[in-house]
């Protein structure tokens, strides 16, 4: 039996974590995204959703006690429907609509809310409280190793040069501000209303103002201009912002300013703040029903997942992970590269992506045509479904009909899925 | 860390009940005023600084669409002055959370907010007409009775003052703070004749107790006092160069530490302030001071003239009287000025006899004594400088003061001079000199021989010296009533050279213990940089076995040039290299046991750290009950520098203040991690207020002193105050959260990932496994509470471990003969 597609929307990203989204908890954020989800598909009964299946990387504070089942109770509005939260760290996004696929295909629900959040404003990358084992640590210390080692690992290894990696960059800017301007990477994004509490002014703020102090008006024989006690900012006031673009892509970039960039995870290495993806603010997430529920809603099928294939790497080159998720994915298929119209390859780094493109010889025409997480951020659970509400749209708009998402995967991982337009 | 604010020692109200300083309001952000800014937030002051609206807008602003009316433009010249003096390196701010106290503003909008200034300071551009229509709109605003004072260099005060209102004149006042303001110790205070009492006072006494500085009083008269003397002694100096035969190299090798002047000495010192700031102040001294007998000498020679026609101006202009060169080959090499060609050449090295001989002595008063007896060229300037400098400032007083003593005062804190004018003179033996001052050959403009009446009639009187120490309280010769009083403010200040005469209680090699009164013994270390070896050690034993049995309180302090630089290493040294490793752990654990009984004695240990207190000097100090410590006051746990880690307790103490530190539900790893880094990364404090930010210091059980002269006394005050609430023995702790293996992963993984990023060498991994091994109290499989010497333990064994490392003994090794630490 065949799963199918039949919705999918994105929130725009937000930079992390001081971005557009810096007081938005991840729970608000996925719950607008399922609400316009379940509005675009009006003859669904909610209750018949059997799951929410919620990718993200960082599972606990905000994102922690099981935030699937608090995504589906505040984003269905019904106490009915259950949801769990999967780690695939980057990949998450995509597990979960393999996930939700794998299950509609063998009976054992017939329509699934997948996708991912990611909030990484206010949380530090990998989370809280770390503690590794430490014999583990001791052993294999690069199995605990932060993203960015790797990518200096995966630079050095498969000699990308630092030139490449910005040149990579820029491309990825240039490519996400004219897909904006252009309205391509409009489609599929739900507008968020922010709504932040404030202060109007600093703490401390009004100690030099004269007219605050009967004293001061005492001393200068002058009055006090009605003196006001909350005058110098202590009442809280609240303003409202809809954020409907996304916010990383950078027009003022250049290779110059790239290059004078220093290297932020190794003394003398190549990766830097500007040929990294940046740290973001984001949920995404699609519909998957099965051919029965599909038949009685009386709805054309967006998109259906082809194949999925997921691969292990050694950890310290965690970036070339889609060098052998890609093949897997492929061969399932029985499909090769040159079948594609398009992919999205995360990019983690630049490094990375390079090393990936250059290794399986992929066609740079069809690749991150939009821009890509360099450009436009990595809010990591989310971005496996993001890169697949993006890939839809775009194949949809150039009438295309195969696209691949793949992604490296923290801890030496990679994935792949190859998705069909119907 | 909570408490920013800098905790002082509270004043008594001295100066009245009425005056208390919460808001202070400086106008004019230059290099001065951005800077007495700073200052007044690092005491934690509020600042208003406030400077003028620019009258052009930049294109950057014009770009971003702003006007002439947007605030961001109208505050732009005092928001760049701030910041720039804020990434001044040294910074002018005791820590990063300092300059929050500081409100920016202008001219046109702000100056009504001065109405709530409890002081108002101008330090505008030194310009008389410009100073005075500042003050014009000051007077304006200000609310009576404030504190109004004019910063300069040179400005005569009165004319400020003149025409004011009655209630203004009272209050107004000159002050010349010396640049930077927060590190140089000078503080002149300059009143009119109608500046109240009280006002004087209470600048003398604030600027001295919480501004940290020596205040001298002046006269309103040309370039005050430290100026007035300072140049005198530069360009007289620069007259005899060429008399005496001397080289750039001679003078400034003759000029420096030897005779109790800084390194940088007379032209190295020069080109750091700038020729042209010299010639300044001469050209003003030679307009201004037409009856000074020595004017002369204000008139330039002439390769000063043309050293300033050609611009070279010092430091500032790459090249002065010395230029910094690089050759073909990248190395630099520093060259200096011939003065008869005006060529730079190589350095030459310079030796003379007198210099060897005054080398061993460290009693600067002895060394001065056979400094002027030298045969060679360095006698011959010695005494060609100093008896000139002895008439000339004996005939400034009363001109430029009543006291002679505030000439010495403004010279030892404004110039680093070790001992003032009239202090050498003593050291020389005031009657002899007299007649030495009589029989020079005349070299200097003004140098006529004779000294001025009332230095004769001292000597007639039966005085034969300007100072004397009564009781362990400096005195000085007053004139008028022809005897020796005691110079005001010195009953609060503590100096171990005064004392050590009559109230030595127990002495050896290496520390001094000497009784401060009151039931409080000081513990003095006199070991070269106040290192601590087995005499020190032996020596605070001791100091505690004496206290605990006739005396009620302990305080560990010097006067010397630092608090303590550390363990001596030397000796650790030989005994790892020999393979002594018994004698090492001896070694170690005498040296713990020696912190932990500063803890644990039945008197209160107060430490009174300033300047370096590193490793060893650092440990002890944590380990006091109180430290009363000087704003200045660098510490730091730095024993990664020399590849172990802190081994005399530090590391122990800093597991025991994480664990204190933990809170239920807490992720006690990042408190872990901070006190972790701190070590690992050798952290040391650019001032006491950032000392207690990287954890040296603990809320509730420190002090500072702001002005260095007053910490033994301030310290002393300390434990007399321990002791009478009520003093007893802490019980020992055994009670401390070691983390064991929930913390033991996160350290390897640290280590490696730096290691991997290249930021630390494999040594570095190796030393920062060891530390978090101890700090984690070993792999215990859960969070377990220990005891002090269960850590204490784990801390000589992995310092004992090291010792062992090959590479730790280069490190000790370069140390040792470089200076500095070796990176392997």
């Amino acid at each position: 039996m065949e799963a199918y597609i039949i919705a999918g929307f994105r929130t725009a990203v937000g930079k992390a974590p001081r971005g557009v989204f810096r007081f938005t908890r991840a729970d608000d954020l996925a719950a607008e995204v399922v609400k316009q989800l379940i509005a675009s598909v009006p003859n669904l009964d909610k209750e018949e959703i059997d799951d929410v299946i919620v990718g993200n990387a960082t599972p606990e504070a905000e994102q922690g006690l099981n935030i699937g089942r608090m995504i589906s109770l505040m984003g269905l509005d019904t106490e009915k429907v259950p949801g769990v939260t999967v780690n695939r760290y980057c990949a998450s996004g995509l597990e979960t609509i393999a996930t939700a696929v794998a299950k509609i295909k063998t009976g054992m629900a017939d329509a699934i809310i997948a996708g991912g959040v990611e909030v990484m404003s206010g949380m530090p990358f990998g989370g809280w409280k770390l503690v590794p084992n430490p014999e583990v640590a001791q052993r294999h210390p690069d199995w605990y190793w932060g993203m960015g080692l790797t990518a200096e690992a995966v630079a050095k290894e498969y000699r990308v040069n630092r030139e490449d990696q910005d040149a990579f960059a820029l491309a990825s800017h240039q490519k996400a501000i004219a897909a904006i301007k252009n309205g391509h990477l409009k489609d599929g994004v739900v507008p968020i209303t922010v709504r932040e509490n404030y202060l109007d002014a600093a703490v401390g703020a009004g100690q030099w103002d004269a007219s605050n102090y009967l004293d001061a008006a005492l001393h200068t024989g002058q009055q006090g201009g009605g003196a006001n006690p909350t005058k110098g900012g202590n009442s809280i006031k609240t303003r409202e912002y809809v954020v409907d673009t996304d916010e990383g892509p950078r027009a003022d970039t250049s290779l110059e300013a790239l290059a004078k960039l220093k290297p932020v995870f190794a003394a003398g290495g190549s990766v830097t703040a500007g040929n990294s993806s940046q740290t973001s603010d984001g949920a995404a997430f699609v519909l998957v029903v099965s051919e029965k529920k599909l038949k009685s809603l009386n709805i054309s099928p967006i998109a259906r997942l082809v194949s999925y294939g997921v691969a292990g790497v050694p950890p310290r080159i965690m970036g070339i992970g889609p060098i052998h998720a890609i093949p897997k994915a492929l061969k399932m298929a029985g499909m090769t590269l040159d079948d594609m119209n398009l992919i999205e390859l995360n990019e983690a780094f630049a490094s990375q992506s390079l090393a990936v493109i250059r290794e399986l010889k992929i066609n740079t025409e069809i690749l991150n045509v939009n821009g890509g997480a360099i450009a436009l951020g990595h809010p990591l659970g989310c971005s496996g479904a993001k890169l697949s509400v993006q890939l839809f749209h775009e194949l949809k708009r150039r009438n295309q009909r195969y696209g691949m998402v793949t992604m490296c995967v923290g801890n030496g991982q990679g994935a792949a899925g190859i998705f069909e337009m119907l | 860390m909570v408490n920013r604010r800098i905790k002082l020692t509270q004043g008594s109200g001295e100066h009245g009940p009425g005056r208390r300083i919460k808001k202070v309001a400086v106008l004019g952000s230059g290099v001065m005023g951005s800077r007495i800014a700073c200052h007044f937030a690092n005491i934690g002051v509020q600042v208003l600084l406030l400077d003028m609206v620019p009258r052009e807008l930049l294109p950057a602003e014009q770009a971003r669409g702003l006007t002439l009316d947007s605030s961001t433009v109208r505050n732009r010249l005092v928001n760049q002055s701030l910041e720039t003096a804020i990434r001044t390196n040294p910074s002018p701010v005791f820590s990063k959370h300092t300059a929050s106290l500081i409100q920016t503003g202008n001219f046109d909008d702000d100056m009504a907010a001065i109405a709530l200034a409890d002081w108002v300071i101008e330090v505008v551009v030194e310009r008389l007409d410009i100073k005075k229509q500042l003050l014009d709109r000051v007077e304006q605003y200000r609310t009576e009775g404030t504190l109004i004072t004019s910063n300069t260099s040179g400005i005569p005060i009165h004319l400020m003052a003149a025409g004011r209102s009655a209630d203004f004149q009272a209050h107004f006042c000159g002050t010349h703070f010396f640049n930077p303001p927060r590190y140089l110790h000078l503080l002149e205070i300059i009143p009119t004749p109608e500046t109240k009492t009280e006002v004087v006072d209470f600048l003398m006494h604030y600027g001295d107790k919480f501004l940290g500085k020596t205040t001298v009083l002046c006269k309103d008269t040309p370039a005050f006092i430290g100026n007035r003397i300072g140049v005198y002694s530069m360009l007289a100096l620069t007259h005899l160069v060429e008399q005496l035969e001397l080289t750039v190299e001679d003078v400034d090798k003759f000029t420096g530490p030897a005779m109790g002047h800084p390194k940088s000495a007379t032209f190295r010192t020069a080109d750091v302030v700038g020729l042209d700031t010299l010639v300044n102040v001469a050209k003003g001294l030679s307009e201004n001071a037409p009856d000074d007998e020595a004017k002369e000498i204000f008139n330039l020679p002439s390769y000063i003239r043309q050293m300033v026609e050609r611009q070279w101006l010092g430091e500032k202009a790459k090249q002065g009287f010395y230029k910094k060169i690089k050759d073909d080959k990248g190395n630099s090499e520093i060259l200096a000025l011939d003065l008869g060609t005006l060529e730079y050449r190589k350095q030459e090295k310079v030796t003379a006899a007198t210099l060897e001989a005054t080398k061993p002595i460290d009693d600067i008063r002895k060394r001065m004594k056979v400094y002027e007896q030298g045969t060679d060229k360095a006698g011959a300037l010695f005494r060609a400088m100093h008896y000139p400098l002895f008439e000339y400032v004996s005939r400034r007083v009363p001109e430029i003061t009543d006291e002679f003593f505030r000439i010495d005062d403004a010279m030892r804190a404004g110039f680093g001079w070790e001992l003032g004018p009239f202090e050498i003179w003593d050291a020389l033996g005031v009657r002899e000199t007299v007649e030495k001052i009589r029989a020079e050959e005349r070299r200097i403009p003004g140098h006529s021989g004779e000294v001025a009446d009332w230095v004769r009639q001292m000597l007639d009187s039966g005085h034969e010296s300007f100072y004397q120490v009564k009781d362990g309280v400096r005195h000085y010769y007053d004139a008028q009533s022809k005897s020796y009083k005691p110079i005001p403010g010195a009953e609060s200040f503590i100096i171990l050279n005064d004392l050590r005469g009559q109230r030595t209680v127990w002495k050896n090699e290496g520390l001094t213990v000497i009784d401060l009164g009151e039931g409080i013994l000081n513990a003095e270390f006199h070991t070269k940089m106040n290192t601590i070896g087995s005499d020190v050690i032996q020596g605070l034993h001791q100091a505690i076995d004496i206290a605990e049995k006739d005396f009620r309180g302990l305080v560990i302090g010097n006067d010397g040039a630092n608090f303590s630089a550390g363990a001596n290493i030397g000796l650790i040294f030989m005994m790892a290299v020999e393979q002594d490793y018994d004698g090492l752990n001896n070694a170690i654990k005498t040296f713990q046991d020696t912190s932990m009984r500063l803890r644990y004695s039945a008197i209160p240990v107060v430490a009174a750290p300033f300047n370096l207190a590193l490793g060893g000097g650092c440990e002890f100090s944590m380990h006091a009950d109180f430290i009363q410590l000087h704003a200045e006051t660098y510490m730091g746990l730095v024993e990664f520098g020399v590849g172990v880690i802190p081994g005399g307790g530090g590391t122990k103490e800093f597991a025991l203040r994480a664990s204190d530190e933990f809170k239920e539900g807490q992720i006690v790893q990042q408190v872990l991690r901070e006190r972790f880094l701190t070590i690992g990364q050798a952290k040391v404090s650019t001032s006491a207020a950032e000392a207690f930010e990287l954890g040296y210091l603990q809320a509730g059980k420190y002090a500072v002193s702001m002005n260095r002269n007053r910490l033994l006394a301030d310290a002393k005050a300390k434990a007399v105050e321990l002791a009478e609430a009520g003093y007893t023995q802490p019980a020992p702790r055994a009670d401390i959260t070691v983390l064991g293996k929930q913390g033991l992963g996160i350290v390897y993984v640290g280590a490696n990932s730096m290691r991997a990023g290249n930021y630390i060498s494999e040594h570095d991994q190796k030393i920062s496994e060891k530390l978090g091994w101890v700090m984690c109290g070993g792999n215990l499989s859960t969070p377990t509470q220990v005891s002090e010497q269960y850590l204490l333990d784990l801390e000589r064994e992995a310092f004992l471990s090291l010792c062992g490392e090959r590479k730790t003994l280069e490190r000790i090794q370069h140390m040792l003969t470089k200076g500095k630490p070796l990176r392997n």
